[in-house]
């Protein structure tokens, strides 16, 4: 497994890396103890909706620096509508692409640019705040990437039943016993579930 | 202009020593036979193995027929647990290890407990030693193997196989130690008598011997079932083509070793100390995972540095042309952060910003004053963007 030389040129030498002054919206999304963190500060226009200026921090492996760096410079000058709708494939292809087991940090920064994007939004009365429903949980879910082939479990079929009721997340799964991943999957659901205050557990199942 | 690569991934596999591979050419070019009886070139052979044994089992207090030359260590943990298993499964069916043993341990130990064995895993304190008072408290009258990895090889732990033998001793009937040694023979001294060890296990690579070579001590008596079945050439439990020229370039290697050993540890020892009083002058929010001292393995130095990512610090260490290993799970295969250091209580960030640092006989001083020089660097780059660091 190998990184591309731009995954490398974006790591060593990244763009728009540290933090802006006075931003207008700031977002923080992931967790150190899963080994990665994106931090992603705005600085926008509110006439034209420019993001005028991007600075990224980040905790993480070198995809996770990579990642971070490029999806500043993807998002620099565009409107806040163009900027979120960057994709996570869209960053990892513009990197010369990243190894399955990475594709989860080009998840993580573009999730952190849309977070802070939805944050400019909210706060300016552009949008409103999200309702948590069922449905927030299965946008979660298919932000969950099965590391040896960097694909959604959602679109994999794995996420086999979602369930809400009364603060509790239901979620049954179809990863067999041996699957040297399963450990991390479920991780992954709770840290990206965790942050919801609404939210009082999780049920994970197997079938 | 590039700059040379410094090399600390010892533990991974060592350079082999030039005069390894000079000993190991005349036993690829012309004298690649096997030992034969009657002819001259089989009883020449024969002849080889007997003097090689001889010097193998002389740097460990034991005798010749008692070592098996074998095409690595992880070949000589399978033949000896598996074999010593099913051989003796009448007389129990205990076994004790640990939770921070190597790979190869806890995969047997995994595979016996599949096929009716028990398992005992020790938990350890935080500096990787064993639980004592755990192991005395699981001995019962079924256990019949107590397996250890001598030298731990994440954080260079070596565990008090003294008191371990005594525990074991207590137990009232034997208790059989199998001791994987790869990290540890060649660089603390092992005498099989003191204590009383039964088998184990040696790698050939990571003492400047060639790859796909080692060693299996197994003390006469002891009984285990032949794994590999199959035309004896070199040996009788690694059965078929084991290569002559990378058995004589492993006996080349321990010559080596033993030759200075003294003064080879005491260069690894001043190695280890010199680095980490540099990193500690130089690098501040580090941490040290294992033991500082003695009870370390001279070639080993595992540090966590806060606030930043394991395989970021090795990617980037690579670019200044350094080989090192991190614990991270950003950099294993299954996204697990280290193993041995979650045992020793470390946290997940702390096992994710651990970097193992492992020592050969070919770094000097100036060697550790250039890696220094570039860890330094990349340490501050990346703390500079971290979302953790302190006033960022």
């Amino acid at each position: 497994m190998e990184y591309s030389e731009k995954v490398l040129d974006h790591f060593m030498n990244p763009r728009n890396r540290g933090k802006l002054d006075n931003p207008d919206a700031v977002a923080t999304e992931g967790s150190p103890a899963c080994g990665d963190q994106v931090t992603v500060y705005l600085k926008v226009n509110p006439e034209s909706l420019i993001i005028e200026d991007i600075k990224f921090q980040s905790y993480g492996c070198a995809s996770n620096i990579a990642t971070g760096s490029i999806i500043t410079e993807m998002a620099k000058g565009k409107t806040l509508t163009e900027a979120k709708e960057i994709d996570w494939k869209d960053a990892a292809s513009a990197l010369d692409g990243l190894p399955p087991i990475k594709m989860h940090c080009s998840v993580l920064a573009v999730d952190t640019l849309r977070a802070a994007v939805k944050e400019y939004e909210v706060s300016h009365n552009l949008a409103p705040k999200e309702e948590f429903s069922k449905q927030t949980i299965v946008i979660e879910l298919d932000k969950i990437l099965y590391p040896k082939v960097g694909k959604s479990i959602v679109s994999l079929k794995m996420v086999k039943y979602v369930g809400w009721d009364k603060g509790i997340a239901v979620i049954d799964l179809d990863i067999p016993k041996f699957d040297e991943y399963r450990d991390n999957i479920i991780d992954e659901i709770k840290e990206h579930l965790e942050k919801y205050p609404e939210i009082k557990d999780i049920k994970i199942t197997m079938s | 202009m590039k700059e040379r690569r410094l090399y600390f991934n010892n533990c991974l596999t060592a350079k082999p020593a030039p005069e390894v591979v000079e000993a190991m050419l005349p036993y690829l070019r012309e004298n690649y036979y096997y030992p034969e009886n009657f002819n001259r070139t089989g009883t020449e052979s024969s002849k080889n193995l007997t003097r090689w044994k001889q010097t193998v089992a002389a740097t460990i207090g034991a005798a010749a027929e008692e070592i098996h030359f074998t095409s690595g260590g992880t070949i000589a943990n399978n033949i000896a647990i598996k074999g010593f298993l099913l051989a003796n499964a009448a007389k129990g069916n205990h076994l004790i290890c640990s939770v921070v043993d190597y790979p190869d341990l806890l995969a047997n130990a995994g595979f016996f407990e599949q096929s009716g064995f028990e398992v005992t895993y020790l938990q350890v304190d935080e500096e990787g030693f064993i639980d004592l008072e755990q192991l005395k408290k699981s001995l019962r009258k079924e256990t019949i193997l107590f397996m250890t990895t001598s030298a731990n090889h994440t954080v260079g732990t070596i565990q008090p196989l003294a008191e371990i033998r005594k525990i074991l001793d207590s137990a009232g009937h034997h208790i059989y130690i199998h001791a994987d040694a790869c990290e540890a023979y060649g660089r603390i001294p092992i005498a099989v008598n003191n204590p009383h060890i039964d088998m184990m296990s040696v790698s050939g690579h990571k003492i400047y011997g060639p790859q796909g070579s080692g060693f299996l001590y197994l003390r006469k008596g002891v009984k285990i079932n032949p794994l590999i079945h199959g035309i004896v050439r070199l040996d009788d439990l690694q059965t078929g083509g084991l290569s002559v020229a990378n058995t004589a370039g492993l006996v080349k290697a321990i010559e080596l070793i033993f030759a200075d050993f003294e003064e080879y540890i005491g260069h690894l020892r001043e190695l280890n100390s010199y680095f980490l009083e540099k990193v500690r002058e130089k690098i501040p929010y580090i941490m040290v995972n294992g033991p500082v001292g003695d009870q370390r393995a001279p070639h080993n130095m595992n540090i966590t540095f806060d606030y930043i990512e394991g395989e970021a610090i090795m990617l980037m260490l690579d670019q200044y042309e350094v080989s090192v290993a991190t614990g991270s799970a950003c950099a294993s295969q299954g996204l697990k952060p280290n193993y041995v250091l979650k045992a020793m209580g470390r946290s997940h960030e702390q096992a994710h910003g651990s970097m193992k640092f492992t020592f050969s006989r070919y770094l000097n001083k100036q060697d550790i004053d250039e890696l220094v020089d570039r860890l330094v660097p990349v340490v501050e780059k990346l703390r500079e963007g971290s979302t953790l660091y302190p006033g960022n």
